[in-house]
C-alpha cells in the first residue's frame, strides 16, 4: 500500500485514487465556495433590510423634533441610538454635506467627503446638479478599523408638506430632499457567525474528502489492487518458469474471471510442456537408441570388412608363401638324403624341415579362418553340427582329459547361417575351452530357445572350468589378433572371426566370466525353425 | 620312360618337381603356364600333367578341360595353393585324379605320381 504512491504511475490505484480525489476536491471546494458566497449574499440581504428598518426607525424617532425644531431632541436621540449594539454611527446632513446632527458630537457641521457613497445616489459627480433616481436608499459595506465589516446605509430625507409649512421655515416648498440619514451599522456579529460557518463547513468537506478517499483507496485495495497484485506476482512466477504456481481466485467480477483463464491457461501451458517434454525425452531415447544401433552396426560392418581384408591379405600372402616353403621342404629333404644319415648336417637339415612345416601349418590355420568369411545364408542343423564337431575333437590329444556334459535341448534348432562357418566358430569355442582349462576340466555344452527383442533364438552355451577371464580384458576379448595365449599358440584370430561371422547373421555373442571358476560363451543364433525329434 | 609335365608360373615349385622326380625316374619337362603347357602337350605325348591351380595367363580349371577334352587318357594331378572341397570337388569332377596341397614335401609328390603311373 506504502509504495503506490511513491511510484503512482506503476499502480492502478494510486490513479484511481488521485482522479477521484481530485474530483472530490475540487467539487467539494466548488461546493463550498457557492455555499458561503450564497449565505454571504443572503446575509448581507438580510442586514441591508434590517439596516433599512432602522433607516426608517431613526426617520420616525426624530421626525417630531425635525417638525418642532428641537435641535438638542434630535442630537439627543441620535446619541441615544447609537448606544444600542451593532450601531456604530448614526448621522444627518443635507444636500451640500453639512452634518447637521450626528451620533458622535464631534462632528457636527462638519464636510461630508462628496466622493463618499452617500453623494452618489443622487449626484454621479461631486458637484454637478442631481440627478433623482427612482431608489435613492443607497448602502455599502467597508472595513472598519478594529477588522469587521460595517454596513453604511444612506437615504434621503424628502420634502413634506409638514416640512415648509412647519413653523421654523427652514426649508422651501420647492426642495425635494432636504437631507439624509446615514447609519453605520457593524456587522461584527454577523462575520463573525460567517467564519464560523465557513470554519465549521471547511471542516466537514475536508472530513468528507479524507472519509471518502480512505474508503474509497481500501475498497480500490481490496477490489481491484490486491487481485490485480496477486495475477501479477503469478505472472512473475510463471515467466521465472513456475509453472505449478496457482492464483486463488476470491470474487466473480472481470478480475475473478481473469485470474480464472489466467490459471487455466498456465495449465495449458504446463500441460503442452509436459507434453513437450515428454515428447523431447522419448525423442530423444529414441535417437539414443538408433544411434547405438547404428554404431553397433557399424563397428560390426567395420569389424567384418576388417576381417574380410585381412582374410583376403592373408589367403594372398600365404598363397604366396606357399611357394618358397615347398622348395625349401623339398631342397631340405634333397639335402638330408645326400648326408650321412646321423650327421650334425643331417640334425639341421630336419630343423629346418620341421620349421618350414610349423610355417606351412600356420598359413593353413589363417587361410582357414579367411575362408570362413564369404557365404551364403542358409540353414544350418545346430544339434547335428555341434554333435558332430563335439565328436571331431573327442578323438584329438588336447582333448583326451577334458569331460564332456552336453544337455542340448530334444527339438533340433535350425539356425540362419552357413554350416562350414558355424563349425569353425563351435571349434573354435571348444579349442579355447580347452585352453583356458589347460586341456583337463569340464566343458559344458548346452542349447536353448530363447527370445531377444520379440525374435527367436537358439542360444548355445560352452562353459569351461578354466581359469576366467578378468573383467577389463573381456571387452576386448572380440578385438582381432587380441590373444591370452602363450606367442606361437593363438593368433588372436579365432574369437575376433567368429563374432564376425555370428553378427553377419543378425547374432550375436556373450560371454560370462568370474576368475578363477571359469568362463561362458552364449552364441546366439537367428531360430529359423524346431524340428520336434 | 614316364614322361611327366609340369606346367607352373613358378619356378621353384617346378625346379622341386624336377628335383624330385628325375632321381626316381622319371622324364621330366616343364612349362610356364597354361598356353605354354598345351603348346607342349601338342608336340608330344605326356603320361602324367602336374598342374597349378592358379597361374596368371590361364586359370588351372580352364587348363584341366582342354586336356580332358583333347586326350582324355592323360593324367592331371593338381598342386592347389589351398585346398578347399569345392574347388577339389570341381577338379575331381572334371577328371582330375588326384591333388596335392602345397607345401608339399618330395615324398607326398611322389607318393601322389606312383600311386597315378607307378
Amino acid at each position: 500500500m506504502k509504495n503506490i504512491f511513491l511510484h503512482p504511475e506503476k499502480s492502478l490505484t494510486a490513479k484511481l485514487i488521485i482522479a477521484v480525489g481530485l474530483l472530490i476536491v475540487v467539487g467539494s471546494f466548488v461546493f463550498w465556495y457557492a455555499l458561503l458566497h450564497k449565505q454571504e449574499k443572503d446575509l448581507v440581504g438580510i442586514a441591508v433590510r434590517y439596516g433599512g428598518s432602522f433607516i426608517d426607525f431613526v426617520k420616525k424617532s426624530t421626525r417630531y423634533s425635525m417638525l418642532n425644531f428641537h435641535r438638542a431632541a434630535i442630537q439627543q436621540t441620535l446619541e441615544d441610538m447609537s448606544i444600542a449594539e451593532g450601531v456604530s454611527r448614526v448621522r444627518i446632513f443635507d444636500h451640500n454635506g453639512r452634518v447637521f446632527f450626528s451620533s458622535q458630537k464631534t462632528e457636527v457641521n462638519s464636510q461630508v467627503d462628496k466622493k463618499s457613497i452617500a453623494c452618489k445616489g443622487c449626484h454621479l459627480e461631486p458637484d454637478k446638479s442631481s440627478k433623482l433616481l427612482l431608489n435613492p436608499q443607497e448602502w455599502t459595506i467597508y472595513k472598519a478599523r478594529d477588522g469587521y465589516r460595517v454596513l453604511k446605509i444612506i437615504d434621503p430625507i424628502p420634502n413634506e408638506p409638514s416640512c415648509y409649512t412647519a413653523e421654523c421655515h427652514i426649508h422651501s416648498s420647492k426642495q425635494k430632499i432636504l437631507g439624509f440619514v446615514e447609519a453605520d451599522l457593524t456587522l461584527e456579529l454577523l462575520d463573525k457567525a460567517q467564519f464560523r460557518q465557513g470554519l465549521a463547513l471547511t471542516g466537514y468537506v475536508a472530513i468528507f474528502i479524507l472519509a471518502i478517499s480512505a474508503s474509497l483507496g481500501i475498497i480500490l485495495y481490496k477490489l481491484v489492487s490486491k487481485p490485480v497484485s496477486h495475477l501479477v506476482y503469478g505472472m512473475e512466477k510463471v515467466a521465472a518458469g513456475n509453472l505449478d504456481h496457482f492464483i486463488p481466485i476470491k470474487s466473480f467480477d472481470e478480475i475473478g474471471v481473469l485470474t480464472n483463464s489466467f490459471n487455466s491457461m498456465i495449465k495449458d501451458i504446463k500441460a503442452a510442456r509436459q507434453q513437450q517434454e515428454r515428447f523431447t525425452q522419448t525423442l530423444e531415447a529414441e535417437v539414443a537408441k538408433k544411434t547405438e544401433e547404428i554404431q553397433k552396426t557399424q563397428a560390426g560392418l567395420i569389424q567384418t570388412e576388417k576381417l574380410a581384408s585381412l582374410g583376403r591379405m592373408a589367403a594372398g600372402v600365404a598363397h604366396e608363401i606357399n611357394n618358397p616353403l615347398t622348395g625349401i621342404v623339398t631342397f631340405a629333404h634333397l639335402m638330408l638324403k645326400r648326408v650321412p644319415p646321423d650327421s650334425e648336417d643331417a640334425e639341421d637339415l630336419k630343423v629346418i624341415i620341421e620349421q618350414s612345416e610349423r610355417c606351412a601349418k600356420i598359413i593353413k590355420n589363417l587361410l582357414t579362418f579367411a575362408r570362413a568369411i564369404p557365404s551364403e545364408k542358409g540353414k544350418v542343423p545346430v544339434n547335428e553340427l555341434l554333435s558332430r564337431t563335439i565328436n571331431m575333437v573327442r578323438n584329438q590329444e588336447k582333448f583326451y582329459n577334458i569331460k564332456f556334459d552336453i544337455n542340448l535341448d530334444p527339438k533340433n534348432f535350425v539356425a540362419l547361417g552357413e554350416t562350414s562357418q558355424f563349425q569353425q566358430i563351435f571349434l573354435n569355442m571348444l579349442i579355447n575351452a580347452a585352453d583356458a582349462m589347460n586341456e583337463r576340466g569340464t566343458v559344458t555344452i548346452a542349447t536353448r530357445k530363447i527370445t531377444v527383442d520379440n525374435k527367436p533364438f537358439v542360444e548355445i552355451e560352452f562353459t569351461d572350468t578354466g581359469s576366467g577371464i578378468p573383467d577389463e580384458l573381456q571387452t576386448r576379448l572380440f578385438e582381432p589378433f587380441f590373444t591370452t595365449k602363450p606367442v606361437g599358440k593363438g593368433t588372436g584370430l579365432g574369437l575376433s572371426v567368429s563374432h564376425g561371422i555370428v553378427r553377419h547373421y543378425g547374432g550375436q555373442i556373450l560371454v560370462k566370466s568370474t576368475v578363477g571358476k571359469g568362463t561362458s560363451f552364449f552364441v546366439r543364433l537367428h531360430l529359423l525353425e524346431e524340428q520336434v525329434v | 620312360m614316364k614322361k611327366i609335365l609340369v606346367i607352373d608360373d613358378e619356378t621353384i615349385i617346378r625346379l622341386s618337381c624336377e628335383r624330385t622326380l628325375i632321381p626316381e625316374g622319371y622324364e621330366v619337362k616343364s612349362a610356364l603356364g597354361g598356353k605354354e603347357g598345351l603348346e607342349m602337350l601338342e608336340k608330344e605325348p605326356f603320361t602324367l600333367v602336374l598342374l597349378d591351380l592358379k597361374m596368371p595367363d590361364m586359370d588351372g580349371i580352364e587348363v584341366l578341360k582342354k586336356i580332358k577334352d583333347t586326350w582324355p587318357e592323360n593324367k592331371v594331378i593338381m598342386i592347389t595353393g589351398y585346398s578347399t572341397v569345392e574347388t577339389a570337388v570341381k577338379a575331381l569332377k572334371l577328371g582330375a585324379w588326384n591333388y596335392i596341397e602345397k607345401p608339399f614335401t618330395p615324398d607326398a609328390l611322389l607318393e601322389a605320381v606312383k600311386e597315378a603311373i607307378g
